[in-house]
């Protein structure tokens, strides 16, 4: 047995944990533990049995198992970026809104220097 | 007969300024727009150079006719013209221009700007920059953009990147902007297309320095634009 094998599951499992572990304190909502914990579980499933991906290459019509795992880790990455492009996007709204709030309870008048 | 503007068009007129890191340009812009008689916001875009003093400085000498904003940090044009748009209501204003306080809009031109909207003619105005006057590579960006203003959009205009607007305190309750960057150019002509807001184009002029070529749409701002529009679509 390869020592990825080991390790692999290794952090899957923390990583399944935390995920979990977020959820219990309303961190994460339940779909994105569901959806983490597949991936986690599948990445596993391949470090342990590194045909398992063959056959599932073959359900998608790629022919080599570890092609369709570099595939499986390009959407994996796209779909993180994506998503935190939209997490910073909306927090570059809040932030607008913030800036803008406070200037517009604080106009400065003269009064502001004299004191 | 040309329509001549009053005292009291003026009195009713506030001028948006959006300023970022124009400490040695914004004096004069300021002054000039005072002098002839306008009101002003200015919001002062967190700027990491002295604007925010020299704009206070001004205000010392017109005390009446400005008024000053300053976000605590740098969010874009967008952002703080929003604010200013925001702020200017307070005044009960009768027409708002917003024009860049970098100096190369001219106040000589708010005359003309403000009279469709006094006239009657529209509820909107850009001030259209004359192709000739644009330096080579705005003049391609310009031309990009307003293509893509066209095709997103579905509104033909002679210059979407214009930052000298005016539009009447009705209709600027009607449209939304969200944009923060040089987006907000196209989304004010996207804004009173879509709720059907009569506008007019009014030629100014521009005045061109190394400085002022520094900001404003090259060919860079152009390609973020068009990503903000394509996202917009969504």
């Amino acid at each position: 047995m390869f020592l990825y094998a080991l390790i692999v599951p290794i952090i899957s499992i923390i990583a399944i944990i935390w995920f979990i572990g977020r959820y219990l304190n309303n961190k994460n909502s339940l779909s994105t533990v569901v959806l983490w914990s597949i991936f986690w579980i599948f990445v596993s499933l391949f470090a342990i049995f590194p045909e398992f991906s063959n056959s599932f290459a073959r359900i998608f019509g790629i022919t080599r198992g570890l092609d369709f795992v570099i595939i499986l880790v390009f959407v994996v990455l796209f779909y993180t970026i994506l998503k935190l492009y939209f997490v910073i996007d909306k927090m570059q709204n809040n932030l607008n809104k913030v800036v803008k709030e406070v200037a517009l309870n604080n106009e400065i008048t003269l009064d502001d220097e004299e004191e | 007969m040309e329509y001549k503007v009053t005292e009291e068009d003026k009195n009713a007129t506030y001028v948006v300024l959006p300023a970022y890191n124009e400490a040695t340009r914004i004096q004069p812009v300021i002054e000039e727009i005072a002098e002839k008689g306008y009101n002003m916001v200015i919001v002062n875009d967190g700027s990491s150079d002295n604007t925010l003093d020299v704009i206070k400085q001004s205000k010392k000498k017109y005390p009446g006719q400005i008024h000053i904003f300053s976000l605590m940090i740098n969010r874009g044009v967008g952002v703080a013209t929003q604010t200013g748009f925001e702020a200017v209501l307070r005044y009960n204003p009768k027409y708002v221009v917003s024009m860049d306080s970098d100096g190369q809009h001219s106040a000589d031109d708010l005359d003309a700007v403000i009279t469709p909207l006094v006239t009657g003619e529209a509820k909107a105005v850009i001030g259209v920059r004359p192709l000739k006057d644009m330096p080579r590579s705005r003049n391609y960006a310009n031309a990009i953009m307003n293509f893509f203003t066209k095709l997103f959009y579905r509104v033909d205009v002679s210059d979407s990147q214009t930052g000298f607007r005016a539009i009447t305190s009705d209709a600027l309750d009607k449209i939304s902007i969200n944009a923060r960057g040089y987006l907000i150019s196209s989304e004010f002509i996207r804004e009173i297309n879509d709720n059907n807001i009569p506008f007019a184009e009014v030629p100014i002029k521009t005045i061109y320095t190394p400085e002022t070529q520094a900001k404003g749409t090259n060919v860079k701002v152009a390609f973020q634009i068009l990503l903000q529009m394509i996202r917009h679509q969504f």
